[in-house]
């Protein structure tokens, strides 16, 4: 750096970066972490939305509460299959899809575009149309089922089917996720390990389990756990597709702090639930940012 | 972990700004506590105050039906000639949202409408939290009270709730009717007569023979969905019908009163012998699908509200004929059967002013709701649609005449019975709704579901003193 | 013999691959099927697959009021268009400044921040909203574009910065030193010689954002109620629960409303893989 230059470069670096990181910073902190400091003090307290008046402190009374409420670990429990049924399922099918079409080697463009449609719709839509398609009286999923001579299913009114249909219609939407990251993987594979394979004439199962699997793995994982993230979250769909029923048993966690949150006003219950909502997604998060920095590095 | 020492004074330095905000946060939230000030309901005056001469638009807020598009259309067409400057516009949401959204926004102290269509248990919890204007005085100075049926009258505005079915002229009235409804029997003449059945049991038995006979329609249809309040007014219905009570309202107790034997009797009725005789994955149904399983001539015998039922004799919608009349001869619509006793469920909603809308806002309220309840206006309204409550305006031939469905609902006002008014209304509602629902698509046996409803209830009521937890 | 085991297998693997883009693609195209069936042929039971009279009413709803003049679904498909325009420019304008400096300057703790900014997206919407709820009601947001427009803003920016910073890295630093020795400052160097490089980085990224306000429904439904303000995911979800449910004009909106985006990401196709994943892979 010439050193004839007036000013220190440094410090102009310096103050610019702030000037453009500050703004963005700022929102966030108005935006996301006042609110969840906010949830944080609210808490602890026995306070109500529409109720109004000074909130009492009941320290770790909601805590407790939630923690030992076992309509919580009923609603924790039906979260849990959710999600490892819909990623688990969604994973299975994608990685296959993926791993079909990169054995093609024409219309691959064609075949990637086409699965992704599903992903890029939005949760409303998706809802509202599965519930029609799933409709048990004029459904074309039962219709279709009948002209094959089978009876009709109670898709969205019977527990156990009402808890798979969920996972089906989300496996249906978010199987283009993981298909997308698996196919990245496997077309970053680099020929020459293949070539060098089948010149060793190994098998096909062997190439797979060996080259393949491993290279991407890394990738797929992230993928996992991103939906995982997402499944943990979701609302929408619950709120559309069965709104919890029959009964409760399609309640999420998150459509369980709804009706705590707006049925009942009960903030301060509410906030509590929410808090222990974002500490499993921040260790979730951690997971996956841990694998994304494995996988940068690597 | 790569530099223990750096890390950890960093997330001590993180720590410490954290705390501080909470500090601040807990500082700012302190002032919050300000908007709860208040007791109960503002008073609305006892006179109209003077009304604005500048352009003003009236808005409401209701859930999205064709009742909602009538009152605006009525609406602008009549009052228009008393207040030319005074535009009405009524706001919907979808049905599913419609308590959250008028009560997120009382929470927020600012309201998109003047008038809100408050469903007659909201009463309770909009009152306790000061959301709406005390109309007692209003209402002594503008409305003759002596021109609705008592009970009417109580049941839209009331609070505390007209709790033996008489109104108490004491208590203090916080709206005014807008919509009366009921459920209507609707029973297809062509398929079991044209005698409506006169019991519950007959009704049974009817819709059973007639589901037999004709394969591919099933002998009942009626609300089972878990939303809104459709799976519990149903089982509410059947309650009544069976002799049992909601809950004892002086002791607040709900735990041994819903759930004896004539409760347990009820839900035996109701799971046993109703639901299997309705359609297969029916068990998310509420008013639209009813009407579909009706107008596509799927159900025998179907169950809705009146105010819901318009769209049956629309020729556009049903497979049952080509005109009105086609329709008519094989629909036809009736009081509910009677049992041990005669209970129909009250429907409907009152007009309630919103206590946080402009001044000149509320001023217009009062007078639109004062020109609503006069006899001549509420006949036209009855020919427009509305269901009216004052019982000149129900005895009129404009109308009974307007709709098939009217002469039940004349028949039926005297019978009705509305569920808890309460503040803790829509945590009770939704016990009730998940717990029946559970029932009717067997995710829970009838005995235990109906003991869950009475045990979760009664804790909901109970729960004032609660430290912490409270609404899980 | 190894060679018709082969093409057997390839076979084999064309029919599976055949089979699961049907069902994939089975449920958008009855989708649209439904969009233009006449309201009797969408309760058809069985199900009517091709010999139904096509009618273009149901899109004719949309956009129309049964009284004529504008549909509410019309309205609210232009409140979509302004929520989800200004919240992806203000995006925009805050996360790529942002993403470059993080890109370019040696900060304390950068991973540490960046793993803040990143895990603020992963909130539960469901959760925030409840204070954002009394935060807005203190500042009188509830009800209004603006509203909205902060809340997708601050969901939006995370994800600008992470999906920027990839595409900043991929500029060499070198282009700014040597304009700065040419006398340019770092700011002049920033906007004359990177930032046009990063164009069609900024254009992909605004449009992922675009995708995800858009599409987004918990916020909307929570936080708006009126008409007038109400955007076009909850709209349409208000189609159902009336008296009666018209599942044609479902399918017609739903049309309308995926089109856009189905568009959209056919534009940025190159870059799904780091746009779904917020940014955080690129391959």
């Amino acid at each position: 750096m010439p050193p004839a230059r007036g000013r220190s470069p440094r410090l102009t670096d310096r103050r610019l970066a702030v000037l453009f990181i500050a703004p963005a910073l700022l929102l966030l902190l108005a935006m996301s972490v006042f609110p969840l400091l906010w949830a944080l003090y609210l808490s602890f307290t026995d306070y109500s939305a529409t109720r109004g008046g000074p909130a009492a402190f009941v320290w770790f009374g909601n805590y407790t509460a939630i923690l030992t409420s076992a309509q919580v670990h009923q609603r924790a429990l039906t979260t849990l299959i959710y999600v490892v049924g819909a990623v688990g399922l969604q994973t299975v099918l994608g990685f296959t899809i993926a791993y079909l079409i990169s054995r093609r080697t024409r219309g691959r463009g064609l075949l990637t575009t086409l699965f992704l449609v599903p992903m890029m719709l939005s949760p409303v839509v998706v809802g509202l149309f599965w519930r029609f398609m799933l409709d048990a009286q004029f459904g074309v999923v039962n219709s279709l089922l009948g002209s094959l001579g089978l009876e009709p299913v109670e898709w969205l009114t019977r527990q156990r089917t009402a808890l798979i249909s969920l996972i089906v219609v989300d496996t249906w939407q978010w199987t283009p996720f993981i298909m997308l990251i698996a196919l990245a993987g496997l077309t970053a594979v680099p020929r020459y390990l293949y070539e060098a394979a089948s010149i060793d004439r190994a098998s096909e199962w062997f190439r797979f389990r060996t080259i393949t699997l491993p290279l991407v793995w890394p990738l797929l994982l992230i993928a996992v756990l991103f939906r995982a993230i997402e499944a943990f979250r979701l609302f929408d769909l619950v709120y559309i597709l069965t709104s919890g029923g029959p009964g409760v048993s399609t309640e999420t966690l998150s459509f369980h702090v709804y009706k705590v949150a707006f049925l009942g006003f009960n903030t301060g219950t509410a906030s509590a639930y929410g808090i222990l909502m974002v500490l499993v997604v921040i260790v979730l998060t951690q997971l996956y940012l841990r694998y994304l920095n494995k996988l940068k590095e690597d | 972990m790569r530099h223990p020492k750096r890390t950890t004074g960093r997330k001590i330095r993180l720590a410490t700004a954290a705390l501080l905000l909470v500090a601040t946060t807990m500082a700012a939230c302190g002032d919050d506590g300000g908007d709860g000030a208040r007791t109960g309901a503002p008073k609305a005056p006892a006179t109209i105050p003077e009304l604005s001469a500048d352009p003003l638009t009236l808005s409401f807020v209701w859930f999205e039906w064709p009742p909602a598009k009538a009152l605006e259309t009525f609406a602008n067409e009549e009052y228009k000639k008393v207040r030319p400057n005074a535009t009405i516009k009524v706001n919907t949401v979808p049905n599913a949202n419609w308590h959250d959204a008028m009560f997120t926004q009382f929470a927020a102290r600012k309201t998109d409408f003047d008038i809100a269509i408050l469903d007659s248990q909201h009463i309770g919890e909009a009152v306790t939290n000061g959301n709406i204007l005390d109309l007692t005085d209003f209402v002594k100075n503008n409305i003759e009270v002596e021109a609705y049926d008592p009970y009417l009258l109580a049941a839209y505005g009331q609070f505390p709730q007209a709790e033996t079915g008489r109104r108490d002229e004491n208590a203090s009235l916080y709206g005014l009717p807008l919509l009366g409804d009921t459920w209507t029997m609707i029973y297809r003449k062509d398929l079991i007569g044209d005698q409506p059945p006169q019991t519950w049991d007959e009704m049974i038995s009817a819709a059973e023979k007639c589901q037999t006979e004709n394969p591919g329609v099933s002998g009942l249809a009626f609300h089972q969905a878990n939303g809104s309040d459709a799976a519990a007014v149903t089982y509410n219905t059947v309650n009544g019908v069976y002799g049992g009570n909601l809950w004892d309202a002086k002791a607040k107790k709900i735990e041994g009163v819903l759930n004896d034997p004539a409760g347990q009797e009820a839900m035996d009725v109701l799971v046993k012998k109703m639901k299997p005789l309705t359609a297969k994955g029916s068990g998310n149904w509420f008013i639209d699908e009813v009407n579909a399983a009706v107008a596509q001539g799927k159900a025998c015998i179907a169950f809705n509200w009146i105010a819901a039922s318009g769209g049956l004799l629309d020729p556009e919608q049903s497979t049952l004929g080509k005109s009105r009349e086609q329709i008519l001869d094989k629909l036809g619509f009736a009081t509910l059967p009677k049992q041990k006793t005669d209970l129909v469920p009250l429907g409907g909603m009152g007009m309630h002013v919103s206590a946080y809308s402009p001044a000149a806002n509320q001023a217009e309220a009062l007078n639109f709701m004062k020109w609503f309840e006069q006899a001549d206006i509420q006949k036209k309204w009855a020919a427009a649609g509305g269901v009216p409550s004052r019982t000149d305006a129900i005895q009129s031939p404009e109308f009974l005449n307007a709709g098939p469905f009217n002469k039940v609902y004349a028949d039926s006002v005297p019978r009705m019975r509305d569920m808890w008014n309460v503040p803790e209304y829509a945590r009770l509602v939704d016990i009730e709704n998940t717990n029946v629902n559970a029932a009717l698509n067997g995710a829970k046996e009838p005995k235990q579901a109906l003991d869950d409803i009475a045990k979760e209830q009664q804790a909901v009521l109970d729960s004032s003193g609660r430290k912490g937890g409270g609404g899980l | 013999m190894a060679v018709s085991a082969r093409r057997g297998r390839s076979a084999l693997e064309i029919v599976l691959l055949t089979v699961l883009a049907v069902v994939m693609l089975f449920p958008v195209l009855w989708m649209i099927e439904t969009s233009l069936k006449e309201n009797r042929d969408v309760y058809a039971v069985p199900a009517k697959f091709l010999d139904f009279k096509i009618t273009l009413d149901h899109y004719r709803d949309v956009f129309v009021s049964s009284g004529g003049g504008r549909s509410t679904l019309s309205t609210s498909f232009l409140n979509s268009v302004i929520v989800a325009g200004v919240s992806t420019v203000l995006a925009t304008v805050l996360g790529v400044p942002a993403a470059w400096a993080y890109s370019r300057f040696a900060l304390k703790a950068k991973k540490d921040q960046l793993f803040f900014i990143l895990s603020t997206r992963f909130m539960p919407p469901v959760v925030v909203v409840i204070p954002i709820f009394l935060m807005y009601r203190q500042v009188g947001l509830i009800d209004s574009a603006l509203g909205l427009i902060l809340i997708y803003t601050a969901f939006n920016v995370p994800f600008t910065i992470w999906m920027m910073k990839g595409f900043v890295d991929e500029v060499p630093a070198e282009y700014e030193d040597a304009a700065m020795l040419d006398g340019y400052t770092r700011l002049q160097a920033f906007r004359k010689f990177t930032l046009p490089l990063l164009v069609p980085g900024i254009a992909a990224t605004a449009v992922f954002a675009l995708i995800f306000s858009w599409n987004e429904f918990v916020f909307a439904i929570f936080l708006t109620s009126s008409d007038d303000v109400r955007t076009a995911p909850p709209a349409i979800a208000g189609l159902i629960g009336g008296t009666t449910v018209d599942w044609g004009l479902v399918a017609a909106s739903s049309v309308v409303f995926a089109l856009p985006v189905l568009v959209f990401a056919y534009l940025v196709r190159k870059h799904l893989v780091a746009g779904v994943t917020l940014g955080a892979v690129r391959r």
